[in-house]
């Protein structure tokens, strides 16, 4: 596939209006990634409103697959990279386990293997887009939150979604990895990412200390 | 996705496959397993893999799936995309089921009681051993007590129609399921009503009243995704319950109302519909019986006389009862499906029946719908005759208008541990754990006590089994085969499913169609079970073909086309042939023939309301031990409001005894504004006996123990929400 082509970006579309807090993404996950006991790849953060008239909301989410991901910068041996189709991958014979990558993450997205000792996250399911199928999250979803598919595809529903509809993306304070996972407008669920600790000799680009604009 | 027909990998291939990969293990040390994780292209050991179709089992709701099976092993369990009933989802327990497949707790060959009851000392048979044994226990009690001595119990499985058919042939009426703890008072009050227990077309609604029901949390497939597709494109949702469940939350209102009064708020919804003409009146005077008589009851049901017992605006009411109006027929009140509440619970779903009588949601998009169904054929067969049986089930007259077919648990386990009005001293259970499901575990455990002999066969070694004088090991449902079933499916309408093994039986595990063969073959039955699961299903899909096909190709049989407008002109099947809103068949049986409002017991001061439900991630007691949704929830805990839970000194966390007439049991508090302040609640399946279930043996309290059995006074349904407990800081 030599032919100048469009890159494929995969991104994930999620519209928190729809999830019922109902755990099979994250179980789903477990199953196909073997993640550890205790530890999870995705979440579902709830947002509780004891009220009558007023809606609560559960917002999903994983590695948001950053193009200007800070776990990638706080590497220091190159074990965490960019790889081809937008995600940000983990080489398992170059992780030394120290961490770094695991406390850049804003999103919390990151944890240490305690079997391998290496860091592990969510990489779209990768084993199953080579296989031609959408990740375990996205199928097994019982009221279709999550929309996955080639960012930079217009004729796609989320390359749709990302151009059309109004959708915003969750970014630290003062910085902005430039996720790749967007959420529909309306999500009340905004300020959750924390300030990425970097290790002290790493430097950033500038566009990376903008706080971003969240919505798109 | 191409899946590839199951022809592709044999039994036998299968079986060679998986000894491959225990092989390969067993070179390979733990160390190096992280670089199996490079995929099999890399390291040029491409793995074998296959895709087939089954049904899931986590639940009773039969949705499609797709298991990935790699080297004889199954690695992923996928949604189906072609079930519609599923609607190509496979919630959190579906994607567990691996996880019962693959438990190290489960049964693994035949045992039988050594030590005292629940000691947990057990003896491993032979399957003839225990096939031996457990006939001549069968022989013996049927001689000295008659054939109805024993008793049989199958959870909502595929295979439980062949238990059923086994006690047929033994000779005894007294079967009863799970479903005598769950849903049966909304079925007789629907029936009652309509003649026939109708669906809810959820999706095409355009405004639904849920009371009680929590559908974004005790799933129902389609019924819990359409609720969220009807949203999406409008249609309002308003429930009615006293915890903040996760409907509850995504409602656009919720109104905690005061446990045990949804039918007069039922009533003054009715009320406020004919004061102002606003129910259908053309569709009321042709097709229901005894409105003019309803119109009179409910004078006296105001909103502003229903908003001191429930405790929500009358003007709520009276806004509610207008907009389901505005909406009606696509608007409805949800019909629910677990009912086990209260003593009066048929009644209170009369009342969510005659509603949706009254606005002509009847066979209407968004109404009340009955889908056609596909009538699979059977192998019918002559059940003996046993004269020396008594003339009726032994919880007969217990209850005024009990099913025949279906019995209550409570009340069967009242008379046996009475005696009367004939002894009872055996039972089979199957799949199905009233130790942790039924009300008052005690009085379970006082009831086994009374027992000569109790089978059970179960996956795992369940509370029940931990009782029983001997356990025999069944394969999951990813091991076997199983008859055709044919279901309905709300707004999709309905369709077929089945299930062949995907991977073989592991350990001794044998499927229950096999045991009672067996045990058939030994108590000189044999003639009642002369075919294999082929034939059965061969004899099921006679004048099928279509589905047959279906079935190897799409994993599933849907039937589509309108389900609503279908029904038009028929007459019901109720006594007057019209709709029931007065039941004249009550009035024979000493039954009120229009819903009569009693309130509630008032809490009595210093006590809660104990009410039960559940959350998305485990089916009560089935799925509480599976090793990846214990990861979810490894133990209950106590819903406390903050204001009693204040009054009381009890903080976030604490450790509370929970007690009751019935039992106690000791676990944490959850200090939360999401149940009211005279409302506790706690999750079903935890706090168990059985320390063969290792993930939760010693985790929280169980919430059978402290529930009191009370009984639905039509149907003999159980009822859990009459229960006042203490609560107290340990």
């Amino acid at each position: 596939m030599k032919q100048r082509a469009r890159q494929i970006k995969y991104g994930i579309v999620i519209d928190g209006s729809r999830c019922i807090d109902c755990k099979a993404c994250m179980i789903a996950c477990k199953v196909e990634n073997n993640v550890p006991e205790g530890l999870w790849r995705n979440w579902i953060r709830p947002l509780m409103i004891e009220s009558s008239t007023q809606k609560s909301e559960f917002q999903p989410g994983q590695c948001m697959q950053c193009d200007q991901p800070s776990c990638v910068a706080a590497c220091p041996v190159g074990a965490t990279y960019k790889q081809t189709h937008g995600l940000v991958a983990i080489d398992p014979a170059k992780c030394i386990g120290c961490g770094n990558c695991i406390s850049a993450c804003p999103y919390g997205a990151r944890y240490r293997d305690p079997v391998k000792k290496i860091a592990d996250k969510c990489d779209f399911c990768q084993r199953r887009l080579e296989r031609g199928e959408e990740p375990a999250c996205v199928v097994t979803c019982p009221t279709k939150t999550r929309s996955f598919g080639d960012l930079n595809d217009p004729t796609s529903e989320v390359g749709r979604m990302v151009r059309k509809d109004n959708l915003v993306r969750i970014i630290a304070p003062h910085f902005n990895t430039h996720p790749n996972i967007f959420y529909h407008d309306g999500t009340n669920l905004l300020d959750w990412a924390n300030e990425p600790v970097m290790p002290g000799n790493v430097h950033m680009p500038p566009e990376f200390w903008k706080a971003g604009n969240q919505t798109i | 996705m191409t899946i590839p027909g199951r022809s592709n990998i044999t039994r036998r291939g299968l079986i060679k496959l998986s000894g491959a990969a225990a092989a390969a293990a067993s070179i390979n040390g733990p160390a190096r397993i992280l670089h199996a994780l490079v995929s099999a292209k890399e390291t040029g050991a491409e793995a074998k893999t296959q895709e087939m179709f089954s049904a899931c089992d986590m639940c009773f709701n039969k949705c499609g799936l797709i298991a990935r099976v790699e080297n004889g092993v199954i690695k992923k369990l996928d949604p189906n995309p072609n079930s519609l009933k599923s609607r190509g989802m496979l919630c959190a327990r579906g994607n567990a089921g691996i996880k019962q497949l693959y438990d190290p707790d489960r049964l693994k060959y035949p045992l039988l009681r050594k030590g005292g009851r629940g000691e947990g000392k057990w003896q491993r048979l032979s399957w003839d051993q225990a096939l031996d044994h457990a006939a001549e226990q069968m022989q013996r009690i049927g001689e000295t007590y008659t054939r109805c001595g024993f008793l049989f119990m199958a959870g909502t499985d595929m295979q439980s129609t062949f238990v059923h058919r086994f006690a047929e042939a033994y000779g005894s009426y007294n079967i009863i399921s799970h479903e005598s703890n769950c849903l049966l008072s909304r079925n007789r009050a629907f029936l009652d009503t309509f003649g026939v227990v109708p669906t809810p077309d959820v999706l095409n609604s355009k405004y639904i009243i849920m009371p009680g029901a929590n559908r974004f949390e005790a799933l129902v497939t389609p019924d819990s995704m359409d609720l969220m597709t009807a949203m999406q494109s409008g249609c309002k949702l308003v429930v009615l319950d006293p915890r903040f469940t996760k409907t509850a939350a995504l409602a656009d209102e919720w109104y905690a109302i005061k446990p045990g009064t949804d039918l007069a708020f039922f009533l003054a919804i009715a009320h406020v519909l004919i004061r102002e003409k606003l129910y259908d009146k053309k569709f009321v005077a042709q097709k229901t019986n005894g409105f003019e008589a309803f119109k009179a009851h409910v004078e006296q049901y105001t909103p502003e006389w229903a908003a001191g017992e429930t405790e929500i605006p009358a003007q709520d009411i009276r806004r509610i009862a207008r907009e389901l109006a505005a909406a009606a027929p696509a608007a409805m009140v949800y019909p629910g499906r677990r009912s086990s509440d209260y003593k009066n619970s048929t009644q209170i779903r009369r009342s969510f029946a005659i509603v949706n009588a009254l606005i002509g949601n009847w066979d209407r998009k968004g109404g009340l719908i009955v889908p056609k169904k596909i009538n699979t054929g059977s192998i019918y067969h002559d059940a003996p005759f046993y004269d020396d049986n008594p003339e009726d089930r032994v919880d007969a007259g217990r209850a005024q208008m009990m099913f025949d077919e279906e019995g209550s648990f409570k009340h069967t386990r009242d008379a046996v541990i009475e005696g009367r009005p004939y002894p009872v001293k055996g039972w089979l259970t199957y799949k199905t754990n009233p130790m942790q499901t039924g009300a008052n575990r005690n009085k379970t455990m006082e009831m086994i006590d009374k027992l000569d002999f109790m089978l059970s066969v179960d996956i795992v070694m369940s509370d029940t089994a931990w009782l029983a004088d001997m356990v025999l090991p069944a394969p999951s449902y990813l091991e076997r085969k199983d008859p055709i079933s044919a279901f309905l499916a709300s707004s999709s309408c309905s369709g077929v499913i089945t299930r062949d093994p995907i991977v073989p039986a592991m350990f001794e595990s044998k499927p229950v169609f096999w045991v009672v063969k067996e045990l058939a073959k030994r108590l000189d039955l044999s003639a009642s079970f002369d075919f294999s699961i082929e034939d059965f299903r061969k004899a099921q899909l006679e004048k099928l073909p279509e589905v047959a096909a279906a079935l190897r190709q799409d994993g599933v049989y849907n039937i589509t086309g309108p389900s609503y407008g279908i029904h038009e002109g028929k007459p019901f099947k109720t006594l007057s042939k019209k709709i029931e809103i007065y039941n004249p068949r009550y009035v024979k049986k000493g039954v009120d023939p229009m819903p009569v409002y009693h309130p509630p017991q008032e809490v009595p001061p210093n006590r809660f309301r104990m009410v039960v439900g559940r959350n998305a991630f485990i089916t009560q007691s089935a799925s509480t031990n599976n090793a990846l949704l214990w990861q979810l929830q490894n133990e209950n805990c106590l819903w406390i409001h903050p204001q009693p839970a204040a009054a009381l000194g009890i903080e976030h966390e604490d450790l509370v005894e929970v007690s009751s007439p019935a039992g106690s049991g000791r676990l944490k508090a959850r200090v939360t504004k999401e149940t009211r302040p005279d409302t506790v609640y706690m999750d079903t399946g935890f706090g168990v006996v059985s320390k063969g279930l290792s993930n939760i043996y010693g985790k929280g309290a169980c919430i059978a123990e402290v529930l009191e059995d009370h009984a639905d006074r039509i149907s003999g349904n159980m009822a859990m929400h009459e229960t006042f407990v203490r609560i107290q800081k340990i």
